[in-house]
């Protein structure tokens, strides 16, 4: 078994180097391609023999993950495709081939789960199984994708956006500092990129027209996007994951994490100004005509569906504000959201529905059942252990581990498939160490929706923004992005870590 | 000119593929599209070309990029979307053009109208041409050549499904080392001719 793991090693090394040289052909490539997986399998199939610890479905499932990790990274297959296909390989390889057990497979499709009354209503805590598709998150997700859709389609984020600029009369300073908010304030509802896609557009567009740099506006929109992602359960899709998997309340998260993004915010505000102050002054100093401006009323497509989409809006915003009353869970939302958007469009039904991101989605499927191999073969149990380990047992240490490490990996790598996988981790920990298992999820939810805004590829906001300056002839490099983000991020991270150690120094220990 | 023409010339770094591109563009009285471009749409943009210029003919690093919803942040490859964009409406209108470089012999394939040119060197007089026109060492020429060739592949082979020098994505291809520049200008326009006669 190690011998023909060994030899499909060397059969992917030479393959790579080869095809990095640019001599290997198609034909050949397939061939040694072909070669190694049958290495692969033959190895696994020889170890499953002897395999009474379960180690080859861990190491099988480990495997799997990092080359999915890999793959996403690389950005050279849509990430949706190599979701479901080391989905795919999990159910088969380390379900099937290697563990034998059909429950382990049910467990992590999850898909009973949708048809108990508690997925839809629950009048107590609404925990959601965490092991495998969470399907509470992608029901959720698509709904609030067709809400956002139909408000777009209806104009009113153009509207939003207009209307404010002229509210502050155009002038540059005022309309900085309304943006950001406006992107936090937005972001606590709606998902960071239909909110910065909008926004940076905006931006672009008033730049051109009051003639100023729209690159400090983009970026401090898009941190400000990042941030007010952190403070809400729906805001962003970390938390989301968290939220269901671990059964926290809109409330839950607006009075924790919306509480610390709401101190930060101010101190990013203040940071932003003083960075960018002078751009912003000069600015101010073009003498534009703003009658020419164009009107917010303009921006609206169609007024039935403005007002039909505001009203839904409103609808999502009270019903996720008092879910906990309610027992309603985010799944049932969604879905109202959803089925209201639709049976009011009329003719645009089927256009709204085209429109869904349904890659997106089954990113998501495809990513849940990859970590749900992780979860069932044990693997996340050894790295709680680790983590457990080495702080060891110190209740600060591991949430300042966990908000750092989080944050550094999210800044780098896409924070949804981490979140994801930590979130069985911080359960484990919680159970080994005694450690609050609410301060480590604030923690996760914190590091990962804050290390993101770190660098242009730490989360889709950075991504869409940048692509959105870069569109319009404002291309933004990574040198350019770190010297402003990096500082306010460090910034953030630090008041998130004393704010929880205050917070919560009665269940840290501290007091 | 009744007939459209686009010459796209595909070239390795010290070869003289440019000169040559604008001789040809002399010859048939075309306009000369390289990163000149860069400063069209800068303008249409209302942005500034220097912003542009820094990306051009440069491919996106792949653990530097990411792309989301079809929204690409790499800024190399928004840039070449760009000039590919500018490059085909430009054909779709029907006009005439010599255009260097920037994946042209593949984003405007489909046209009738195009004629393939890929110019290479012998390394020797490559070097000799760059050392001269820079004003560097022989040594510095010769890694200033590779490591263009090495970007120019990189960069075409990324947006196209033909491969960069490769004598089959291209109508001909021409040693300037035989010919000198003048000698491959008029086996081209030849070429051309007889080709659109």
């Amino acid at each position: 078994m190690v011998l023909s793991a060994i030899l499909a090693v060397v059969v992917f090394v030479v393959m790579f180097i080869m095809s990095a040289r640019d001599r290997l052909s198609r034909t050949a490539a397939m061939g040694m391609s072909a070669l190694g997986t049958i290495l692969l399998l033959f190895g696994t199939f020889m170890g499953l023999s002897n395999d009474e610890s379960g180690l080859i479905a861990k190491i099988v499932a480990v495997l799997i993950f990092v080359v999915m990790f890999v793959l996403i990274i690389m950005d050279k297959i849509e990430r949706h495709i190599v979701t479901l296909c080391c989905g795919l390989a999990t159910l088969v390889m380390v379900f099937g081939i290697c563990m034998k057990s059909i429950d382990a497979v049910w467990e992590t499709l999850n898909v009973a789960n949708i048809f108990t009354p508690g997925f839809w209503y629950t009048a107590g805590s609404a925990e959601e199984s965490s092991s495998g598709i969470n399907w509470a998150t992608i029901i959720f997700i698509a709904g609030m994708m067709v809400m956002v859709e139909g408000m777009a389609k209806a104009g009113f984020f153009r509207w939003l956006c207009m209307t404010l600029a002229k509210l502050v009369k155009y002038k540059v300073i005022p309309l900085f500092i309304t943006f950001m908010l406006m992107s936090a304030v937005l972001s606590m509802f709606i998902d960071s990129i239909t909110v910065i896609l909008f926004l940076a557009a905006v931006t672009v567009e008033l730049a051109q027209l009051l003639k100023f740099n729209p690159i400090p506006m983009i970026l401090s929109e898009v941190f400000c996007a990042n941030l007010g992602g952190s403070a809400t359960m729906c805001g962003d899709p970390p938390n989301i994951i968290v939220g269901t998997s671990l059964g926290y309340s809109f409330a839950d998260f607006l009075t924790n994490t919306g509480v610390i993004a709401g101190i930060s915010l101010v101190f990013v505000l203040v940071y932003f100004f003083l960075i960018f102050r002078k751009e912003l002054s000069e600015a101010s100093k073009n003498n534009i005509d703003t009658s020419k401006m164009p009107d917010p009323k303009e921006a609206i497509t169609d007024k039935r569906g403005f007002i039909i989409s505001i009203v839904i809006f409103l609808i999502a915003v009270v019903m996720l504000v008092t879910h906990a009353q309610t027992g309603l869970t985010v799944a049932f939302i969604g879905a109202v959201v959803a089925v209201l958007t639709l049976a009011t469009s009329g003719k645009s039904c089927l256009e709204l529905l085209k429109k869904v991101d349904y890659k997106t989605l089954l990113f998501f499927v495809g990513l849940f059942v990859v970590v749900g191999g992780l979860e069932q073969t044990g693997v996340l149990v050894v790295v709680a252990d680790f983590i457990g380990s080495i702080s060891g047992g110190n209740a600060l240490l591991m949430v300042a581990i966990i908000i750092w490490i989080s944050a550094i990996a999210s800044s780098v790598v896409d924070n949804i498939p981490f979140a994801a996988t930590m979130i069985p981790i911080i359960k484990t920990l919680s159970l080994t160490t005694g450690t609050s298992l609410d301060v480590l999820a604030w923690s996760l939810s914190l590091g990962t929706d804050i290390g993101g805004s770190a660098t242009p590829i730490g989360a889709s906001a950075n991504v869409v923004g940048t692509s959105v300056a870069a569109k319009h002839g404002y291309p933004i490099g990574w040198g350019r992005y770190l010297k402003a983000c990096v500082p306010a991020t460090v910034i953030v991270l630090v008041i998130c870590t004393v704010s929880i150690f205050i917070r919560y120094g009665a269940e840290l220990g501290i007091y | 000119m009744d007939k459209q023409l686009i010459i796209s010339v595909g070239r390795e770094f010290g070869s003289g593929g440019h000169i040559v591109a604008a001789k040809l563009a002399e010859y048939f009285g075309l306009p000369l599209f390289d990163s000149n471009i860069l400063g069209d749409i800068a303008k249409e943009k209302n942005t500034s070309e220097e912003y542009l210029r820094k990306y051009d003919e440069s491919a996106r690093n792949l653990l530097f990029s990411r792309t989301v919803n079809g929204f690409s942040n790499s800024p190399e490859e928004v840039i070449a979307q760009m000039q590919f964009e500018y490059i085909k409406n430009r054909a779709d209108a029907g006009e005439s053009f010599v255009v260097i470089g920037r994946c042209s012999d593949y984003i405007l394939r489909e046209n009738p109208g195009l004629v393939r040119v890929f110019i290479l060197g012998d390394m020797d007089s490559k070097i000799k041409r760059t050392a001269e026109r820079e004003g560097i060492s022989e040594e510095k020429a010769k890694s200033r050549i590779e490591q263009h060739d090495k970007r120019r592949k990189y960069y075409h082979n990324t947006h196209c499904d033909t491969k960069w020098g490769d004598s089959r994505s291209y109508d001909i291809t021409v040693n300037s080392s035989r010919l000198g520049i003048e000698g491959t200008t008029e086996l081209l326009i030849r070429y051309i001719e007889l080709k659109n006669a």
